[in-house]
């Protein structure tokens, strides 16, 4: 209880942050994780998959209004999930508990995703309703009002969402370790070629030839830089 | 930094950059960032003009730019409102809607295709290797260009008033979005590369998988199938073919 308490409070601030703040990256999964793993101990594993989320959801299109599965929430449920799993069972097979547990914040990412758009529509009316009164102090003091509430709604759908998605991830993650039998080695595979979506991603995005051709000089600067080092 | 002309203070200023940083604290699809800016310009509008209350009414419609070029709107409009708003209200919400949408590509570009891309990718490849400091240091550097870019584009298009959208005019603005988009492409290029030669470094098969993986992903990404819908599928597509394997 106590766990899932600290995971929404994370998950809360990174949201007013990432939604009503100045989206300073803190909710993406590289550093939303770090964070996590920070405050659970297991840093090196709650990275691990914030490695592999941040590949699969990695953002680097210009357009706006793309909608990415719910990342914070997300992010934050699979460090979760990693760091109180590993905690609580000691599993020497890491890989495979992280592989569990990114495959949960995959799902309780769009399942989020969905909640969110569904629950935030009542925050979208009250914001619609919105008028101006025509004193300019009661106008700026109602400015002020929405403003917080929103943020406030924000918040805390985002720290229901991220202990409720904790509560089953937790729970989903020990059933596919149990289960896990001679399956382990696939998904430990399937785990190391999440990396590979973030080239597709990069491929996609740098899709200009100008922009391809630098892209292509990065490439071979870090395979040049892998063999000297 | 260049002293401040006009009616407004620094203090004034820095009160109103306080409000830009949570622009999109009450964002909603039909008038998108308006609740914010009005939040924003309200906080200077009893210094910029005699009726604050009709400056709020005059502005209070449908408002949308990337939200780190905002500021520089922001100022724009108060230095209008302070020099009187020639033209009349239909000529400043012109200008308003005019820069929005100047500023919204530029600041997407800018942002979302260059400096965020840049910043992810280094992080990434930072926590990949467990560079710790790196991750600080992109996380430092990243923020300080937004706030940066926030705090002097307020002063900057408080300063321009009417001339804000010539100003962005300048090829030096072109150059700096081909640079940014370029770094981009380059930090992508390199964690592609971090990847596809850890996989090799694994063996064979790793890397067979990695390619094969990333051809499906960028087929699906062509096909406007999310890539991480099939990272999902394939959960449990790994899991029956173990079972059946074994």
């Amino acid at each position: 209880m106590h766990d899932l308490l600290v995971i929404a409070i994370i998950a809360a601030v990174l949201a007013l942050d990432d939604r009503a703040g100045w989206t300073s990256l803190a909710a993406e999964p590289v550093f939303s994780c770090l964070i996590v793993g920070l405050v659970f101990g297991h840093v090196g594993a709650a990275l691990r998959c914030g490695v592999a989320l941040q590949c699969v959801w990695l953002s680097i299109g210009a357009a706006r209004g793309s909608r990415r599965p719910h990342a914070l929430v997300g992010g934050v449920v699979g460090a979760g999930a990693v760091c109180l799993s590993l905690h609580k069972t000691g599993d020497p097979r890491e890989p495979l508990v992280v592989a569990a547990a990114v495959f949960c914040a995959l799902l309780v990412a769009e399942a989020a995703q969905w909640c969110d758009a569904r629950v935030g529509i009542g925050r979208e009316r009250w914001l619609e309703r919105f008028r101006l009164p025509a004193d300019f102090n009661v106008a700026t003091r109602n400015v002020t009002l929405y403003s917080l509430g929103s943020a406030l709604y924000i918040a805390v759908l985002t720290a229901v969402l991220a202990a409720a998605g904790l509560f089953i991830s937790i729970r989903l993650v020990d059933l596919i370790i149990d289960r896990a039998g001679a399956e382990a080695g696939m998904l430990s595979l399937w785990m190391s070629a999440l990396p590979a979506i973030a080239v597709a991603t990069i491929a996609h995005a740098f899709a200009t030839r100008a922009l391809r051709r630098v892209a292509a000089l990065g490439f071979l600067l870090a395979v040049v830089l892998s063999w000297l080092l | 930094m260049a002293p401040v002309t006009g009616k407004l203070t620094r203090g004034d200023l820095n009160r109103i950059f306080v409000r830009t940083l949570f622009l999109q604290a009450a964002m909603h699809r039909r008038g998108m960032q308006s609740l914010g800016f009005l939040g924003a310009v309200g906080s200077g509008a009893g210094r910029v003009t005699g009726d604050p209350a009709a400056l709020l009414a005059r502005h209070n419609d449908h408002f949308n730019t990337n939200p780190n070029m905002a500021p520089m709107v922001i100022g724009g409009v108060l230095r209008i409102e302070e020099e009187g708003g020639r033209g009349g209200p239909a000529s400043v919400s012109r200008f308003k809607q005019a820069c929005a949408s100047a500023l919204a590509a530029a600041g997407d570009v800018f942002f979302g295709g260059g400096l965020r891309p840049i910043a992810l990718t280094l992080a990434t490849l930072f926590a990949i290797y467990r560079f710790f400091p790196g991750l600080v240091a992109v996380f430092v550097l990243y923020n300080a260009a937004l706030i940066t870019v926030r705090y002097r584009g307020l002063s900057f298009g408080y300063a321009r008033g009417w001339g804000l959208i010539e100003a962005f005019s300048s090829p030096r603005v072109q150059r700096a979005l081909v640079l940014v988009r370029t770094g981009a492409a380059c930090a992508g290029g390199l964690l592609a590369g971090v990847i596809v030669t850890g996989a090799f470094q694994r063996g064979t098969s790793a890397l067979a998988t990695t390619v094969g993986v990333a051809a499906l992903a960028w087929l699906a990404a062509r096909r406007g199938i999310p890539p991480w819908r099939l990272a999902l599928a394939w959960f449990p597509v790994a899991w029956i073919i173990a079972r059946l394997l074994h």
